[in-house]
């Protein structure tokens, strides 16, 4: 068996990055859906500002109070553009939930699969996982309740509390802890799906509960290795933000480059972990090579009889 | 003695440390430290400020577990009506913290789902009621609701005596009530062992045109009472840190674990109260044109490190008020920083006390502390010497205030920066009022007694924001300089007294020198909503004719081609000059007429600025020259504040997508960062 967690971390990013058709492709399809609930938005903006030179207190700095008018215009040019950003990002998460099937097989075989193979694995696991989500919204539901009935009771005591940065300190706690569980339950559902496409199963609940033993029976190592790479994209979008404020509120190129790099930086360690588990279970649980068939013998001579 | 090198230097060291004390000792000498000793008198004068119509006594104990208190109150009351005066109403304003009362009706009709839990019922009872000379008049306590009938409001009653008092002489009232404090969350209060002790004693109405004036409390009115002197004494457990009107001019320990606080407070129209075990008190002063006053800051523990951002406000604010309109005429200024969770108690005045607010985690450029210490301060002034009658002329001490405090922060922090500069993020003051008065314009006039308004957000629009905007407008009117001018007219003349909002736009006409009736007409007595938008501009090429002829005389302009402002115009050949006739509508959407001024900028840098009066519902400019209309904009110099929409208030030939781009781009990000974050179910 390959070596340590750190191992399977670095091997993970080497995977996405030898396999990076499948980044890019979702991050264009990220890209493309946004610029599609974006349009309509910027046309109505564009029918207010662009020949208003009230505008400019928008250009040069960001007047907090020329924004918040813009949205209460009586032309509404925001209104409805909620609902098609959330109509698109909806879209997007069926996207992901489609391909999902594709990129894990893409990950088990390290190889590049035809637009025939890719779709036809996508197909296959698709409604699977359409049902491993039912699951995972019940046990995120019970998740929310459980952290809904423990913030009441948390704000309640930072709000009689003398103590006025109890509710910031029980906040941040809570918060940590809502973040591990999160993490935690989302490397469990991550499991399951790459257990999933990995011995080919059928049986939905069967791979959920065996991906539970899995993944809580290796629990340090799994969320060690998941949070080793959220920490890169935490402190990558930490580094970019930083840079974004420092840049000039004019140049909206720069600024354009950099919420990219932080969609990149996104969707790159969310394959990362997608990445880095699939090797790690491929270590833990090799899976069987496939047999070739024989190969057939060579043909015997013929043997005439002599005359 | 043998110094030697060593003894040189040892004597040199000695001498330097000798040096540097006495530099430091007479250093600090020259520097006069605020002092944590109470002013001997309350008031800058040595004569009286005002009428004094009324002198309370009051000695109160502070049950600090119950919540409540026990007091007696002696009202003497001066008649100075020049009438004889039988029925004396009184405010108790602790009963609006009942659940049917007027204020909780009122406030459950803007918010249904608004229930008053147990902590947070307070009340008042008189318990007795003496007139001396004329006995004992419990029994003739009478509750009253003079504006809306509610039997179930308590919060005035009234008395009438066996016999008149004659005008010129003097009524005293001798009365013991209880009250219990509510939990904070509208202005006074108790949280934890913190106390906010405000409109909390039997208070007297005002005669005040020919008749008593004494609402009831409603949810969005204020206070209105008569100068006087107060005396209150304060009895409460050791350990509390009390701040209030007026200076403390006595305390004792006494043996059962209480302590009993004496203030005296002279021409002043309220006494409030605060107390709290926890206060740190940190002591300023600020030498005014009438004399040194001192400053008691009262602040919690955990914002201690923020002091100087209250100080420095207040300081800044100080100034300007002392510079523009006149002294503060009183030994000292308490500020109150309310504990968390009290919160209700803060962002409020009383004479000579100010409640503020903050967090632990405020960034400087947030500046939320900074702004209220400036509006609370400035009510010292509109309610505190210029004590208008905030039921009816709400928008007297409320609105100037929100004016003056857009001049004093743009002047204190910057005109664009002044509540908001923190990561590329800015916010001036004015420019929030105009956006919150152009979200609900047309409701109301400003004249509308507090109570009567459409909603609570229809008063706060109207009261606050709308009568800044109107004033910062009339300044582009009448000038910064004549406006601030009659404001101080309007302070020299009505401190002390009780103006109306007659006596406020007389004062600013006599002073402007004007008749601005027109103006406050629609703005102040109306509803007229101002809104002017340039419709459109357009240029064409016009020819010159066969004979090269051009300009004037005959008609023998020929149009070449017509260019809509959006198409691409015909350029001139090289060498070839070009005549444009361009046309400017400009369109006054909104019922307020206002004359407004409309700079044109033509395409060859040429600008000059035509005057409309603004009475027709539209005008065209019309101009034929060698270069094209490039942009158009009302009100260049951006005066006209209560202009609703400022972004229809120009028009440019050529698009400028920069600002569309660059919203475009966030609201991109945006949808991609929650796009990503719900694919993290899939």
């Amino acid at each position: 068996m390959a070596g340590g967690e750190s191992g399977v971390v670095v091997a993970g990013a080497r995977l996405v990055w030898r396999r990076q058709r499948v980044l890019w492709w979702i991050y264009g399809v990220n890209l493309l859906l946004g610029l599609f609930a974006t349009v309509p938005v910027a046309s109505r903006l564009g029918r207010v500002l662009n020949r208003s030179l009230a505008a400019e207190r928008l250009v040069e700095g960001f007047d907090l109070t020329a924004y918040i008018e813009l949205v209460a215009h009586p032309s509404a040019p925001l209104v409805g553009g909620e609902a098609g950003s959330l109509f698109f990002s909806l879209v997007f998460f069926v996207f992901m939930l489609f391909v999902t099937g594709g990129l894990l097989e893409v990950y088990r075989r390290d190889e590049t699969l035809s637009p025939g193979e890719f779709f036809q694995a996508c197909g296959s696991y698709f409604w699977r996982f359409v049902r491993l989500l039912i699951f995972l919204l019940i046990v995120l539901a019970a998740v929310g309740i459980g952290a809904g009935l423990v913030g009441v009771g948390l704000d309640r005591l930072a709000e009689d509390s003398p103590r006025e940065k109890l509710g910031f300190w029980l906040d941040v706690g809570g918060g940590l802890v809502l973040l591990v569980v999160l993490m935690t339950v989302r490397l469990w559902f991550d499991m399951a799906q790459v257990r999933a496409v990995a011995e080919e199963e059928r049986k939905m609940r069967r791979t959920f509960l065996r991906a539970f033993k899995l993944a809580f029976g290796n629990f340090p190592s799994l969320f060690w290795l998941y949070l080793r790479i959220s920490l890169v994209f935490w402190v990558g979008l930490a580094a970019i933000l930083w840079v974004w404020v420092q840049v000039p509120p004019q140049a909206i190129g720069l600024s354009f480059l950099l919420g990219q790099a932080a969609v990149v930086l996104w969707v790159g360690t969310r394959l990362g972990q997608r990445a880095s588990e699939t090797l790690w279970y491929q270590r833990r649980q090799p899976v069987p090579t496939a047999v070739a068939p024989p190969e057939p013998s060579p043909a015997e001579p013929s043997v005439e009889p002599v005359a | 003695m043998n110094w030697g090198r060593r003894g040189v230097k040892r004597a040199a060291g000695w001498l330097l440390v000798a040096t540097g004390t006495a530099a430091f000792l007479l250093f600090a000498w020259a520097q006069p430290e605020p002092s944590s000793a109470p002013p001997a008198s309350p008031i800058l004068s040595d004569t009286p400020l005002s009428e004094r119509i009324v002198a309370y006594e009051i000695d109160v104990r502070l049950d600090a577990e119950a919540k409540t208190l026990e007091a007696t109150e002696v009202l003497t009351y001066r008649n100075r009506t020049g009438r004889p005066l039988q029925v004396f109403p009184f405010h108790l304003y602790l009963n609006a913290f009942q659940p049917d009362s007027t204020f909780m009706t009122e406030t459950r009709r803007d918010n249904p789902s608004f229930e008053l839990e147990e902590e947070r019922h307070g009340s008042i009872e008189v318990t007795s009621l003496e007139v001396v000379g004329m006995g004992e008049l419990t029994e003739q306590m009478e509750f009253v609701q003079p504006d809306d009938g509610n039997p179930n409001d308590r919060t005035v009653f009234q008395v009438r005596l066996p016999r008149a008092v004659p005008p010129g002489r003097e009524v005293e009232f001798r009365m013991s009530f209880r009250a219990q404090l509510p939990e904070v969350f509208a202005r006074t209060g108790y949280k934890r062992d913190f106390f906010m002790v405000a409109q909390w004693f039997p208070k007297v109405g005002v005669w005040w045109r020919g008749e008593w004036n004494c609402h009831q409390f409603h949810r969005n009115t204020e206070f209105f009472a008569d100068f006087g002197t107060y005396d209150v004494r304060v009895t409460l457990p050791q350990g509390f840190v009390v701040g209030s009107t007026g200076v403390e001019i006595g305390r004792a320990n006494n043996p059962d674990g209480t302590q009993t606080l004496s203030f005296h407070a002279e021409d002043v129209h309220d006494f409030a109260w605060t107390a709290s075990p926890h206060f740190e008190v940190v002591d300023d002063s600020f030498a005014g044109s009438a004399g040194l006053v001192k400053i008691r800051l009262l602040i919690q523990p955990g914002h201690l490190e923020q002091a100087p951002r209250y100080l420095g406000a207040l300081q800044g604010t100080m100034q300007h008020f002392d510079r523009w309109f006149g002294p503060y005429p009183y030994s000292q200024i308490t500020v109150v920083d309310p504990p968390h969770g009290g919160g209700g108690a803060g962002g409020m005045e009383y004479p000579m006390l100010i409640t503020v607010g903050t967090t632990w985690w405020l960034p400087e450029g947030l500046r939320f502390p900074e702004l209220v210490t400036e509006h609370e301060f400035g009510h010292q002034y509109w309610y505190g010497l210029v004590a208008t009658n905030e039921f009816e002329d709400a928008w007297l001490d409320e609105g100037i205030n929100m004016y003056v405090e857009a001049k004093v922060m743009h002047s204190l922090y910057g005109r664009e920066t002044s509540v908001l500069d923190l990561w590329g993020l800015t916010a001036g003051s004015i420019w929030f009022d105009r956006f919150w008065y152009s979200n609900l314009p047309d409701t109301d006039p400003m004249t509308r007694s507090a109570y009567q308004f459409m909603s609570s957000d229809a008063y706060g629009t109207v009261t606050y924001a709308k009568t800044g905007v109107v004033l910062m407008t009339l300044e582009g009117v009448i000038g910064e300089e004549t406006l601030l001018r009659a404001l101080r007219t309007y302070f020299e003349r009505y401190r002390f007294r009780h103006p109306t909002e007659e006596d406020f736009l007389r004062t600013v006409e006599e002073v402007a020198g004007e008749d601005l009736d027109w103006f406050f007409d629609q703005a102040i007595r109306g509803t007229a909503v101002l809104d002017y938008r340039v419709q459109s501009i357009r240029s064409y090429r016009v020819d010159a004719g066969a004979e090269g002829e051009r300009g004037g005389g005959a008609a023998d302009f020929r149009a070449v081609g017509e260019t809509e402002e959006e198409g691409e115009a015909e350029e001139p050949e090289e060498g070839e000059e070009a005549l444009y006739r361009s046309t400017v509508v400009v369109h006054r959407k909104g019922d307020f007429v206002f004359p407004v001024e409309v700079q044109i900028e033509f395409g060859n840098g040429e600008t000059l600025r035509e005057h409309w009066d603004g009475r027709d519902r539209w005008v065209r400019f019309t101009y034929e020259r060698e270069a094209r209309v490039v942009a158009a904009e009302i009100d260049p110099d951006h005066r006209v504040w209560l202009d609703v929409d400022q972004f229809n208030n120009s028009r440019t030939r050529e698009a400028d997508r920069r600002a569309t781009r660059k919203l475009a781009n966030y609201w991109l990000f945006c949808t991609q960062f929650f796009a990503q974050l719900l694919a993290w179910l899939a």
